[in-house]
């Protein structure tokens, strides 16, 4: 199905490339809107969390059960495995190099920010308000769409939702993975990794 | 359910904890509160294939040298064979490194021991075409196969390469059954283990010290004689004088890999940068290092990674017994610079990274990884850089100068995509498989192979829609002699500074054509060798 912004594309293959970079651009500007316009909320201060703001996890809370579907939450509780799915994007956005990391953000703005949604072809409805079908089409509308940058987008959003959830052992019997063997770590000078070690040597 | 291929791992020892424990000189960069100077003979910009045996070689012959590493100092003991941890500590951008129109994703390692901690162990040769194409199209010395024999034979012997012995596992018997049946020919893999457990978990780095990454050989020889060890420590920028490196500017790292503000200045006589493809480049256009011809980060090269996935009747277990042990190259030299040629082997499957590689995402995908133990996979890595329309990518700076990858994949490779796809799918089929379906967002399962094959033939190749992935870096500091193509000299020595030597896979012209551990190893021990005997005025081979 194609987006009212897809319907109004030429269909050269240079005018997608065109529409391609004026994609980028208008995630860009409803990122600096949204921020401006007070539409994305800090984080909080002493929050557990190091990169995302509330927003960003209820963006997150809504697509994490749309692209993992009946492996989630796995064997613990809805709560429980929405947390460590979350916390774990946390870690790992938090931890990229600063460009890749900035490039998120802009993303996340821009997708709290209804008209930029719309443009984006999701619901103007904000994330927690959307219904499964709502997220599920938005999802296969950046997929299959002819700009390459939403489907870059849903591939970097379909996967750091999946590795952040099927490397975490309470998604294992969903997929039958007997998981690895055990390691018994053998400790040196009583300790026993490099930095306990480095730690009493400085 | 499966069962564990082991239960519990214990009584291994660790040989870095040991090390520091009789007096290694290991210095994290994250923990200096104020900025500080190091001196060495030589200084080494990474610790991965290239730093490693370039280290073990120097400090033999008596040189101080200072290896200095962006990522964490990690060992034995913290290799828990699990996902979570493995990505954050052991791969750049925790696994999940792009090109920069997000069509390409890109495995490399960023710890102590570079992406030797991490690979799947498959060790060839540099294929003689390959060295041959060096040799003829830029001028490289000192490259041709019978040059380069003795030091494969010598890394070789020092990291115990040797074809698998055992049966393969049966996700690497997919591509040997299918070819059998298709009487196409394979072989086994050589790999650089001693005593391997056969856990499948290499890319988690090695429970059992099994593999011989540098982590466990090179640089624990290295600092046996002495060698300090600087990580969490990002070479920022070399400094220069005239055409002299004087030093090097190093950015301490916390451990969410964020600068804490303390440079550490390194002085170095000699300065061997071994980064690799993307990470060397860089820094030297961080630097604004001379370079006339504007050539530095240009001729990057990847093996284009393309998958093809199999379900089976029988259980494939693809996450358990040594990852990589098959390997076919009927598709890789019907010419050398025509359409592209493409090696294949078999991924491992562990869930995390197997969600990734399916590309997609609610019910359709949970089907597919429900079945994981059913799972097989087949990779075909291309082979870029042998013909005019394939000329690799290039480094550029982001702002906050960490290196941007454009490597677009173009419609030289795309057709290349396509026909692995065809010979993969014949293949898994070939091999038993009930279903099979390329990594492509368009493509659903087919159940025979003259569907699969029509509905290849009506997919559409384009970015973000066939999964393209990569494990191997090359190219970016071209080496030869031809001045119009090439900044670093057959001896390593980048063409416009007096002291710097360049010894990694970013020295090579194009890729290699295969897994390029061995091709690094070999020759960073012909160049690092010559490097020794010139430094200290000793022959030594």
């Amino acid at each position: 199905m194609k987006t009212p912004l897809e319907q109004a594309l030429p269909t050269t293959r240079r005018g997608f490339l065109q529409l391609g970079l004026m994609g980028t651009a208008t995630l860009a500007l409803g990122s600096t809107v949204a921020t401006l316009t007070g539409c994305t909320s800090p984080l909080e201060q002493n929050s557990e969390y190091k990169f995302l703001k509330p927003n960003d996890r209820e963006f997150f809370a809504a697509l994490i059960p749309a692209v993992l579907n009946k492996s989630f939450p796995g064997d613990i509780s809805h709560d429980a495995a929405m947390k460590i799915t979350l916390l774990a994007l946390d870690d790992l956005i938090y931890t990229l190099q600063y460009h890749n990391r900035s490039q998120m953000r802009q993303l996340f703005d821009a997708l709290s920010f209804a008209p930029i949604r719309i443009a984006a072809g999701a619901s103007w409805a904000s994330w927690k308000d959307m219904s499964p079908k709502q997220i599920d089409d938005f999802l296969v509308g950046w997929r299959d769409s002819m700009i390459p940058q939403k489907r870059m987008g849903y591939v970097a959003l379909s996967k750091l939702i999946g590795i952040c959830w099927y490397a975490q052992p309470a998604s294992f019997a969903s997929t039958g993975y007997p998981g690895p063997p055990t390691k018994i770590p053998t400790p040196v000078a009583g300790k026993i990794s490099v930095s306990s070690m480095s730690a009493e040597n400085s | 359910m499966a069962n564990k291929v082991f239960e519990e791992i214990r009584g291994i020892t660790d040989p870095i904890l040991e090390g520091i424990s009789n007096g290694w000189v290991t210095l994290d960069a994250g923990e200096y509160t104020e900025n500080a100077t190091l001196e060495a003979d030589v200084a080494i910009i990474g610790t991965g294939a290239g730093g490693g045996t370039t280290a073990e070689i120097l400090a033999k012959a008596g040189l101080k040298v200072l290896l200095i590493e962006e990522g964490p100092l990690k060992s034995t003991n913290d290799f828990k064979m699990d996902e979570r941890q493995a990505y954050k500590d052991l791969y750049q951008e925790n696994a999940g490194r792009m090109n920069k129109d997000g069509s390409m994703s890109i495995l490399q390692g960023r710890c102590v021991g570079g992406t030797t901690v991490i690979n799947w162990t498959s060790s060839f040769r540099t294929p003689d075409q390959t060295l041959q194409y060096w040799g003829d199209k830029f001028s490289t010395k000192g490259v041709s196969k019978e040059e380069m024999a003795p030091w494969f034979a010598k890394m070789e012997e020092r990291l115990n390469i040797a074809p698998w012995a055992f049966p393969a596992n049966e996700n690497n018997a997919v591509l040997s059954r299918g070819a059998d049946a298709l009487d196409i020919p394979w072989k086994v893999i050589p790999r650089n283990v001693a005593g391997c457990w056969n856990l499948g978990y290499c890319g988690t780095g090695c429970p059992t010290n099994a593999k011989q990454s540098m982590l466990v050989t090179t640089i624990p020889s290295a600092m046996d004689e002495g060698s300090q060890l600087l990580y969490s420590a990002r070479a920022e920028r070399i400094i220069m004088d005239d055409k002299k490196v004087t030093g090097i500017e190093v950015t301490a790292l916390d451990k969410n890999y964020r600068p804490t503000g303390i440079t550490v200045t390194v002085k170095a006589t000699t300065v061997v940068l071994a980064a690799g493809g993307i990470n060397g480049p860089a820094m030297m256009l961080r630097s604004k290092a001379p370079d006339p011809k504007g050539l530095v980060g240009k001729r990057t090269f990847f093996h284009p990674t393309i998958f093809s996935f199999a379900s089976f009747e029988q259980e494939i277990n693809p996450y358990y017994g040594a990852p990589q042990s098959i390997y076919s190259d009927h598709f890789q030299w019907d010419t050398v610079d025509g359409p592209v040629g493409y090696k294949l082997e078999v991924p491992p499957l562990h869930p995390g990274l197997t969600s990734v590689l399916l590309m997609g995402h609610g019910e359709a995908q949970f089907d597919e990884l429900n079945k994981l133990p059913n799972l097989s996979s087949m990779i075909a890595l291309l082979r870029d850089g042998f013909n005019e329309d394939s000329q690799g990518g290039s480094i550029e700076l982001a702002d906050d100068g960490s290196a941007i990858i454009d490597y677009p994949i173009n419609d030289y490779l795309w057709e290349g995509v396509k026909r692995t796809h065809l010979s993969m799918s014949e293949l898994q089929f070939a091999a038993g498989a009930k279903a099979v379906r390329p990594a492509h967002t368009e493509a659903k399962w087919e159940t025979s192979w003259e569907d699969s094959k029509a509905a290849i033939n009506k997919l559409d190749y384009s970015a973000s829609r066939a999964l393209v992935g990569s494990a191997h870096v090359m190219g970016g500091m071209t080496m030869g002699e031809d001045l119009d193509q090439c900044v670093v000299g057959s001896d390593g020595k980048y063409h416009y500074l007096d002291n710097l030597y360049v010894i990694d896979g970013s020295v090579f012209p194009t890729s290699i054509g295969a897994n390029p551990q061995l091709s690094i190893y070999g020759m960073s021990c012909r160049l690092a060798t010559g490097l020794a005997e010139k430094l200290t005025g000793k022959k030594l081979s």
